[in-house]
């Protein structure tokens, strides 16, 4: 058994908005990822699943509640939890392997254990012709890779990603998410993916979080039963498999309960 | 035959025209400049002590330059600009990063900084002189406050300007915040820091001129006002025709600058 890595524990946030007047973005949310899972945060707009990612990266904090790494409170972002956005956030001044090689160049990482680490990485998301380019000549589903490679190339215990395929056409948003299957095989990286994308989430996803909408509420952890706990890395197969299609139901029915909470 | 909707207009709205058509436009637009100012001088239309002829003008400044020791006089103006412009860049770019940065730096610092820029610069003059005497301090006093003001709240919306995702990967790669600031925030906001510089340097020269033609003895500005008193117009044009060409060439130099800077800017100038 896998045991939980990342612990929510009935965090909440309330964000204060113009006149005196707060808004409650995320109510009371609990619920455990474990070591090596790829967990997905799902729901309509508005159900405050971005921030719950933010708030695990210690980028916002809770208004209430706790998040926990290890055991030990999150106060803050640190190397142990990297994020990957969906705007593209290479550092347009450094050549794609000083991107991948930031972080652990500010962590103080040694030079030729960072070069090894930096190829790897590279090597890794299929850049390594591209590895002395600049990001501004890679396509938006390249610059992405740098992005995610640079992340893990920190080592980091927690990958943390908000639509990171958000902004890709719909054939390179396939062929990132393939990767992200082949990258947690390989690597054992523990994964936090937030999306509004069902198709997406139930290609990736061990466990998926869905959430209502204002406040938002934990309303259904969803495991993919039909996978029988095995990765499928191919999203055409993905789809015939017995099972997909009334999951994907499932779920296309709670997002339109949503939907029809929100009109009322 | 071209059919009729392929002819091309020489007014294409907003279709770009070709090199050898820009190069020939450009110099057609100065050559008929020189040459109504030519026809009007050597014609009589205007008066050419007031406004003697370009061949004149051009001869003049050869002159200058070859056997009147014009060149002391431009080198002042340069070391002039340049020295209060680097002083200004000290304290404009440090300060307008943490500006940009940092809100409680901003909210101590714009309300004073934006005071001053309204201040026009030349207002300066009679107490900078009074405190400064006539040597170099007030001329580089008004060069450095005509341009640090400004320069200090263009760098900082550069700065602000840098997105919030750039900074936020850093920290979560584990970058502390000196180092985001210098790694990430100023890289980051570097080339448009630059471009801020090149049109501050440009105002530079226009303070520089104002402060020689009002209290100096040396530089451009004061040959031409030495010009004026010996109705030596050619030498006064000579020296606006020197300032706009060194306005030109430092222009064009920081133009370069930038491209080799900062190569993976795709900008054109």
């Amino acid at each position: 058994m896998s045991e939980a890595l990342l612990h929510l524990d009935a965090v909440s946030k309330v964000f204060p908005i113009s006149g005196g007047e707060s808004v409650q973005a995320v109510d009371h949310v609990t619920f455990d990822v474990e070591e090596n899972r790829i967990c997905v945060l799902l729901g309509p707009s508005g159900c405050g699943k971005s921030t719950i990612l933010r708030m695990i990266a210690g980028l916002e904090a809770p208004s209430d509640g706790a998040v926990t790494l290890h055991g030990k409170p999150v106060i803050g972002p640190a190397r142990d939890r990297g994020m990957v956005f969906q705007a593209y956030t290479s550092f347009d001044w450094l050549s794609v392997r000083r991107n991948v090689e930031f972080g652990m160049k500010v962590n103080g990482v040694p030079h030729a254990e960072r070069r090894e680490r930096a190829a790897h990485f590279i090597d890794l998301v299929g850049l390594t012709k591209f590895a002395e380019a600049y990001p501004s000549q890679l396509s938006g589903g390249m610059r992405q890779r740098v992005a995610i490679a640079r992340t893990l190339a920190n080592g980091p215990e927690l990958l943390l990603m908000d639509e990171p395929f958000g902004a890709l056409d719909a054939e390179t948003r396939w062929h990132m998410q393939e990767l992200m299957i082949d990258i947690a095989r390989q690597e054992n990286t523990t994964m936090v993916i937030v999306t509004h994308d069902i198709e997406e989430a139930i290609f990736l996803a061990d466990k998926i979080i869905f959430l209502s909408s204002h406040p938002g509420r934990l309303k259904e952890v969803i495991v993919p039963e039909f996978k029988h706990g095995a990765r499928i890395d191919d999203k055409e197969h993905i789809v015939q498999l017995p099972g997909y299609a009334e999951l994907e139901q499932k779920i296309m029915r709670l997002m339109r309960e949503e939907g029809s909470r929100e009109e009322q | 035959m071209p059919t009729p909707h392929q002819a091309r207009h020489f007014l294409e709205i907003r279709k770009p025209v070709s090199r050898p058509q820009a190069i020939l436009s450009a110099f057609g637009i100065w050559a008929v400049f020189f040459g109504i100012w030519s026809v009007a001088a050597h014609s009589g239309w205007v008066n050419a002590l007031l406004v003697p002829p370009p061949d004149q003008v051009f001869a003049t400044t050869w002159d200058l330059f070859a056997s009147r020791g014009f060149a002391s006089d431009v080198l002042i103006s340069i070391t002039r600009v340049l020295v209060s412009f680097a002083m200004a860049c000290a304290v404009a770019i440090p300060l307008g990063v943490m500006m940009g940065t940092f809100p409680s730096v901003e909210a101590i610092f714009n309300p004073f900084v934006g005071a001053w820029r309204y201040l026009p610069a030349p207002s300066f003059i009679p107490i900078l002189l009074m405190w400064f005497g006539t040597g170099e301090a007030p001329k580089l006093a008004l060069l450095f406050i005509g341009v640090v003001f400004f320069l200090i709240t263009l760098v900082m919306d550069h700065t602000k300007n840098v997105r919030k995702e750039l900074i936020e990967t850093a920290l979560t790669l584990g970058a502390s915040r000196q180092v985001t600031v210098m790694q990430v925030v100023f890289p980051a906001a570097l080339p448009d820091i630059f471009t801020a510089m090149r049109q501050m340097l440009a105002m530079a020269w226009t303070y520089l001129v104002i402060a020689e033609i009002v209290a100096s003895t040396t530089g451009i500005g004061a040959m031409m006002m030495r010009a004026r008193r010996f109705l030596k117009t050619d030498e006064i044009l000579s020296g606006i025709i020197v300032i706009g060409a060194l306005g030109l060439f430092f222009d064009l130099a920081f133009g370069r600058l930038h491209r080799w800077l900062f190569p993976y800017r795709k900008e054109t100038r």
